[in-house]
């Protein structure tokens, strides 16, 4: 054989060996990958969401509901030119360019549906269904969406839900969401995600490489999803209407005409309302007005609404009961004169050498009294029935800047109250270390107590923190921690209850809390009681009236109070902001609240104030 | 006039294995296509059917015909196809931005196809009745002419697959004339020289493998120095090559060197002809039950990329009865290349050897991603009538040659 001969042999086998090992790699070596990545090739994972839980009332009435929604989209690959884009942007009222705009953003591949329009109205969808064939391409589909109940104005503690951000993917990279997620983003939305969310399943479909559905895939069954819990919370769904009623109601400005007439106008002010059961913690209402639709979340927020409610003067987006922070007024002459007695500076008969002429000399400085004329000698009890501000200036001075910061803190005040809600504020409760950094270490007086000793100066609180304290005076010192969940209902069926905790107790005597209530009690029952007004014949409220000292404009008024005084059951506390007088504007807010608990427990209520509605109900919506 | 066959004398087992390959192709054809939406695409089976009967009776056609025909008429065929790919770029139908084909209502032809008959007989009759020796300068610029004019004709439509056949001819027969394989290298040394300088590193570690394969060889200093030179030259040219290669052409070499390098563009074809091929197995998918193929992650699957759509149906099995009837053809091509009775025969049946060995080296190692993306068609397989034909025109010659060419 020559060598061209045997060269060529040579080229040709090698040739064959080069080819054989290369099939030889793929083929028997590289098989399962690749065999893998073909059948990943035509499966498209489609996920399917769980059913996210529905939130009810203590009486299982529905706050947050499942309503169904549709998707309007277009698959590219089908679509008729000329007819479908200018047809589809006729009925819903778009343009036509704006139409291939969305189409374009969204178009995953030529057979894979491209949305344009979510949460059509229904009328939309019964025209498509009618008239299909002018649509050709056209197709829509079915999800959830969360729906409050708006009467109720929950969305202080309902939160709301929305689209999983990149952030929120990034530092939960194993909570079980993906990019398109609804996750909840405040409230118990937010707290209870993971309980409400449920678990995902997933369909695998066929798909060609245009991404034309075949079918379901044979090699791989449907995952169902788990569908997360129901929530019972402990919000009474007719207190809560009676509160944000009562928050609409009351909030009057009275301003006094040049014929000493007396004029009212509502003002609808900003404003909270909490309302607590002392004997457990039990959240039983909490608004903040005013309020907004959280539906608004559950879609893509466009700028232009984005901007409004980002620039509303009024901060609809501010969450009062957890977020708001005020100086607590006089509602918490209640700690001062609590911590003058612990203290021994004084005792419950003790009165102050400086009588009420309108205001206190203190140095070169007059403190005013609220009441211009004066309420001349009182004893403590009644200095809290008139709410002499002079009476507790001088019990300030006695107690002296760090004491009374102490017992502000030994109450719970300047730290969170640890409530199931994300996001709660710990208000500021200044000492004289504070005060040292802040004005320098004799850049401050002692007049600063004076303003402390009466809720105002830098001291500032959340409702909710007030609402707390008030508990501790119902239910004689003893504080459980305010709750929002009273039990969670599994899919399964089973139901887990939230057992009430003792946070803490009130620095007080028995004797103390005594002093302290019958103080409350005449700020109601006394003759010259700020909250005379809510005195009636069914029950006896007790109570401090509140008005807070704002730089920026008119006072805040403030109501804290309880009922009935034999077994306090129920505490609420209100404030509206830049309303005026506690006694004017904030004990008629929380007086209804408490008469609408008070009647609906001795069955009075003339008629269920909230409707009662199943999930079922809501369902068919 | 026209030559008596006995039928039972010609080399039946090497026209069985093409005749096996061809039907093997209709069969592919038929599944890479049958669920397309297009109803046209699901007649290329019956299309290629009839091609195979044309190309056949074309075979038989050259079997009758005498050596006359195809020595004597050698340098006339070769001018005509070189005025026919004049002709082609200033009338010729374009399509896809190429201008190949002359449109005869249904019917197109591509002179090129004429071209590569022209290029081999003409190489062929030049070769064996030359008297020029072997490594004679004027014998090689001779040969190489003839080939560069059509060469470059065809590269200007632009067709690179096609351009590449013609060199391919020509190495094959200065091989076979008895050219030492060494001087072969050192010939084509420049081009090697082109594709190392890509980077410099390479191109670096080449020049010094020559320079030590000159000091071995020593062919004399005037032709080293020569070589050396041609070398730099080349390589040299490289970038500005590298700048006048179209987009298309730069991607599918980038993506020859690294295939992840546009996986949705260029890359995509590699890496789905793979991922077909490997997901067959040992035993393949089965018949029409390729996912990669019928769900249309393939591209070009009835033509380029047919042995893909083969891979995965009938698996490694398949493919090495596929590979395995080509290399058989192979052997069997050179065993009449060195019985043939005539120089003249001896050198067609290697240059059509080599013009089918040629496309069935690019065709597989690209779809097995060894090559890059050329575009070359795997013969006998593929979708594609005049391409059919040709091949099957050389078969007839390879035939020839043995039964009754001198």
């Amino acid at each position: 054989m020559s060598t061209r001969e045997k060269i060529a042999l040579t080229a040709i086998f090698g040739v064959f060996l080069f080819f054989a090992a290369g099939l030889l790699k793929l083929q028997i070596f590289e098989h399962n990958t690749m065999y893998e990545l073909a059948e990943s090739n035509r499966i498209r994972i489609v996920p399917i969401e769980a059913k996210r839980g529905v939130v009810y009332d203590r009486e299982g009435r529905v706050i947050i509901g499942n309503r169904p929604s549709y998707t309007l989209s277009v698959v590219p690959a089908e679509e008729v030119k000329g007819r479908t884009v200018p047809h589809i942007a006729q009925v819903i009222g778009m343009d036509t360019s704006q139409v291939r705009r969305r189409m374009r953003r969204n178009q995953a591949a030529p057979y894979q549906p491209s949305p344009i329009y979510r949460d059509i109205p229904f009328e939309i969808v019964a025209v498509l269904e009618e008239q299909g064939q002018e649509f050709p391409g056209v197709s829509y589909t079915l999800d959830r969406v969360r729906e409050y109940d708006l009467h109720l104005r929950p969305e202080a503690f309902t939160g709301h839900v929305g689209e999983v951000s990149e952030k929120e993917l990034e530092r939960n990279p194993d909570a079980g969401f993906r990019m398109g997620s609804t996750i909840g983003k405040k409230g118990i939305e937010k707290q209870y995600d993971r309980i409400l969310r449920g678990i995902e399943g997933t369909d695998f479909i066929e798909v060609t490489a245009k991404g034309e559905i075949l079918g379901p895939y044979a090699g791989k069954s449907r995952v169902r999803p788990v569908p997360g819990s129901d929530i019972i919370l402990t919000i009474d769904n007719d207190v809560q209407l009676a509160a944000i009623e009562a928050l609409d109601t009351f909030a009057v400005m009275r301003t006094y005409g040049p014929d000493g007439k007396t004029v009212d106008t509502f003002i609808n002010r900003p404003g909270a309302v909490v309302a607590l059961d002392p004997r457990t913690g039990e959240v039983l209402a909490m608004t903040s007005s005013p309020g907004f639709d959280p539906n608004v979340f559950s879609g893509v927020i466009t700028d232009s609404v984005w901007q409004l409610i980002q620039g509303d003067s009024a901060k609809p987006l501010l969450n009062r009961p957890l977020n708001g922070l005020y100086p607590p007024g006089s509602t918490s002459k209640l700690i001062t004169l609590g911590a003058g007695l612990e203290l021994g500076v004084i005792t419950a008969s003790t009165t102050m050498p400086r009588s009420c002429i309108g205001g206190y000399q203190f140095g070169n400085r007059f403190f005013k009294c609220w009441e211009k004329n004066g309420h001349g000698v009182t004893n403590s009890v009644h200095a809290v029935e008139v709410s002499c501000d002079v009476y507790f200036y001088q019990l300030g001075l006695r107690v002296g800047v760090d004491q009374l910061s102490r017992y502000y803190d030994l109450c719970g005040f300047g730290k969170p109250t640890g409530i199931d809600l994300p996001n709660e504020f710990k208000g500021h409760n200044p000492n004289s270390k504070y005060y040292d950094e802040r004005y320098g270490k004799n850049g401050w007086t002692k007049a600063l107590v004076l303003n402390t000793s009466i809720g105002q100066g830098e001291i500032l609180v959340t409702p909710l923190q007030l609402a707390q304290f008030y508990c501790g005076l119902a239910n004689g010192g003893k504080i459980y921690r305010p709750h929002m969940v009273k039990k969670v209902i599994k899919p399964d069926g089973e139901d887990v209850y939230t057992q009430p905790e003792l946070a803490f107790q009130l620095p007080f005597t028995q004797q103390t809390l005594a002093t302290l209530r019958e103080g409350l009690r005449l700020v109601v029952e006394g003759g010259r009681g700020t909250a005379r007004r809510l005195k009636n014949d069914l029950y006896t409220i007790c109570g401090k009236t509140g008005t807070a000292q704002n730089p920026h404009g008119n006072d805040h008024a403030w109501f804290a109070g309880f009922a009935p005084i034999e077994n306090p059951e129920i505490v609420v506390c209100a404030v509206i902001e830049n309303a005026g007088h506690g006694s004017e504007v904030g004990a008629p807010v929380v007086g209804k609240v408490i008469n609408t608990y008070m009647k609906k427990k001795l069955g009075l209520l003339d008629a269920p104030v909230a409707q009662v509605t199943d999930s079922s109900a809501v369902a068919a919506r | 006039m026209i030559n008596r066959i006995r039928y039972g004398e010609l080399d039946w087992k090497l026209i069985g294995a093409f005749l096996a390959l061809s039907l093997i192709g209709i069969m592919t054809i038929y599944s890479s296509q049958h669920n397309s939406s297009d109803a046209y695409r699901q007649t290329f089976f019956l299309r290629q059917m009839v091609w195979l009967l044309i190309a056949f009776g074309s075979f038989l056609a050259v079997l009758h015909l005498p050596q006359r025909f195809f020595d004597g008429g050698a340098y006339v065929m070769y001018v005509v196809a070189v005025i026919l790919l004049v002709a082609v770029l200033m009338v010729g139908h374009t399509r896809l931005g190429a201008t190949r084909w002359f449109d005869f209502g249904p019917i197109s032809f591509a002179p090129a196809d004429l071209g590569k008959l022209a290029i081999l007989l003409t190489l062929s009759r030049f070769f064996a009745y030359t008297r020029l020796p072997v490594t004679s300068k004027r014998r090689l610029a001779l040969s190489a002419v003839l080939v560069i004019v059509p060469m470059m004709l065809v590269l200007k439509q632009p067709d690179l697959g096609t351009s590449l056949i013609f060199p391919v001819i020509l190495i094959a027969l200065w091989f076979w004339s008895g050219l030492s394989p060494w001087y072969l290298l050192l010939i084509l040394s420049p081009f090697v020289s082109m594709i190392a300088a890509y980077y410099w590193l390479s191109w670096a570690i080449y020049l010094v493998g020559l320079m030590i394969f000159l000091a071995v060889l020593r062919p004399g200093i005037v032709l080293a120095i020569f070589i050396m030179l041609l070398n730099l030259g080349f390589g040299m040219v490289t970038p500005f090559i590298w700048e006048k290669l179209e987009g298309y052409q730069q991607n599918r070499i980038l993506t020859f060197l690294n295939p992840g390098h546009d996986p949705r563009g260029a890359g995509y074809q590699i890496i789905q002809s793979k991922i077909a091929i490997g997901s067959g197995g040992v035993l393949g998918k089965g018949y029409l039950q390729g996912s990669q193929a019928r769900l249309d992650f393939l591209p070009e699957r009835h033509t380029d990329f047919i042995f893909s759509v083969l891979g995965e149906e009938f698996g490694f099995v398949g493919g090495m009865v596929v590979i395995g009837l080509f290399t058989f053809a192979f052997f069997r091509c050179l065993r009449i290349a060195v019985r043939c009775r005539s120089r003249f025969a001896s050198y067609v049946v290697i240059g059509a050897t080599a013009v089918i060995f040629f496309q069935f080296v690019v065709n597989i190692g690209m779809v097995i991603g060894f090559m890059p993306v050329t575009g070359l068609p795997l013969p006998f397989v593929s979708y594609g009538g005049t391409a059919l034909l040709v091949s099957w025109v050389f078969v007839g010659m390879i035939v020839a040659s043995e039964y009754h060419w001198f």
